[in-house]
């Protein structure tokens, strides 16, 4: 009799789940006949491999979407595709939109994502991208734990010069390249890991250079910049 | 008609061989892409980051300050970052991009930029 019971409680929960499943599935359908519709391709690279020259990268429109399932947290997502915020200061290509003075360069005209979707369409899409993922990424490595935040910042702040390229205050550190404020909401932190260790896996001419730091230094790194928010 | 098919494909397999990994970037694209962003498109220090930086970047263009570095020193610099020259860290190490012909290019760009 009790085993019965297990039986038919065992048959309900993996009716609710698959039809979990299939709800998701069918979202990610729908998110991927949108991007097609919406044309999220004629600026974005929704396919890789990445450019592997300059000439390319100089005509780049948009970011690589190509791995935006181990990238973004969905939440993020959602809510970006709806209403879009400016994330690099300088745009996608900031030196394709400076205006070069004698002595000093300024930030031209620059716009964010045009992506407008419903909440409805943000939630398919956001489900559709998060089936694109780098598969050599490792997941589980960043955990969420205590860790020496003073420390972190040093590595950022001096000894490693992050904030001579990304802004981590909304006021303060350079504008070449995504602001990195709010990246706790934006990044997974195991992919931000993974990237640190090696940005010319995912984009081999980005202008950010290697360094040479141990996983534990990488680990700080990563950890300082999900409790960015 | 098989004999020149079969030459084609080898020297298209030829082709692909010596084809290098990475395309070797000119030094000018280099400066543009990498450089740009706190040297400034002058080359006088006047990039847009500048300002986030507590040690000025090189005027590239300033020939009294680049004449005080050796070709070495600034192989260096560029390959493995301010830090191993005993400068500032916000300088940084460009090997993961640019190989060491790339660097001697640049080597030589610079020369061109200080007029020196
Ligand atoms: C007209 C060109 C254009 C189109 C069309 C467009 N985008 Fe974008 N998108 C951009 C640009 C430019 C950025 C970079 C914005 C920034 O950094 O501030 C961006 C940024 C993004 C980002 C953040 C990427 C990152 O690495 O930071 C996502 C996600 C995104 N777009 C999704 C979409 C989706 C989904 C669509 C289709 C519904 C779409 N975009 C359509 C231009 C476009
Ligand atoms: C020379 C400039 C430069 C320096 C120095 C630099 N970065 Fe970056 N960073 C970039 C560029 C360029 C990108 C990629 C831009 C893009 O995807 O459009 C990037 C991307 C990132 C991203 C992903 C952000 C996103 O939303 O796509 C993180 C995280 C990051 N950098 C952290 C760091 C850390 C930590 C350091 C210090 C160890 C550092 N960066 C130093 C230029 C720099
Ligand atoms: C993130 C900002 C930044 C970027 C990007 C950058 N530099 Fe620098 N560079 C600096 C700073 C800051 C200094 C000044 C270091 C000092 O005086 O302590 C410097 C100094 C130099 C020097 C002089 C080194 C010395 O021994 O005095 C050379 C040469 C140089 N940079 C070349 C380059 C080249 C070539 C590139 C592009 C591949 C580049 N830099 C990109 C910030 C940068």
């Amino acid at each position: 009799m009790k085993s019965l019971k297990l039986l038919i409680s065992l048959i309900v929960f993996a009716l609710f789940l698959s039809v979990g499943i299939g709800n998701s599935i069918a979202d990610e359908k729908k998110g991927k006949a949108l991007v097609e519709s919406k044309k999220c391709g004629s600026c974005h690279k929704m396919q890789g491999p990445p450019d592997k020259t300059i000439a390319d990268v100089l005509k780049r429109k948009a970011p690589d979407l190509f791995y935006a399932g181990s990238k973004f947290k969905i939440e993020w997502l959602e809510g970006f595709l709806q209403k879009p915020t400016m994330i690099r200061p300088a745009g996608t290509v900031y030196v394709n939109n400076i205006k070069m003075g004698e002595k000093k360069d300024e930030i031209g005209d620059v716009k964010p994502c045009t992506s407008a979707l419903s909440k409805d369409e943000a939630h398919e899409v956001a489900e559709y991208l998060m089936t694109m993922k780098e598969p050599t990424m490792k997941t589980g490595v960043i955990v969420d734990d205590k860790f020496s935040k003073a420390k972190a910042k040093v590595l950022f702040g001096q000894k490693e010069g992050c904030s001579g390229c990304h802004r981590d205050k909304a006021d303060s550190g350079g504008t070449s390249c995504p602001t990195l404020y709010n990246a706790g909401e934006r990044l997974n932190p195991d992919w931000v890991f993974d990237f640190l260790k090696n940005p010319q896996k995912y984009d081999p001419k980005i202008w950010m250079p290697r360094r040479e730091l141990s996983d534990e230094d990488f680990m700080l790194l990563a950890k300082l910049i999900a409790s960015m928010k | 008609m098989k004999k020149v098919s079969l030459m084609v494909l080898s020297v298209m397999f030829l082709g692909l061989m010596i084809t290098p990994l990475a395309v070797a970037e000119k030094a000018e694209d280099n400066y543009k892409l990498y450089c740009f962003q706190c040297h400034g498109s002058k080359g006088s220090g006047g990039g847009i980051n500048a300002a986030a930086l507590s040690t000025a970047p090189r005027d590239h263009t300033s020939a009294t300050e680049m004449k005080k570095l050796t070709d070495e020193n600034i192989f260096t610099a560029i390959k493995e970052g301010g830090a191993a020259v005993s400068k500032s860290t916000f300088m940084p190490p460009w090997k993961s991009i640019l190989t060491d012909d790339e660097i001697k290019d640049m080597v030589k760009y610079l020369h061109g930029l200080c007029k020196c």
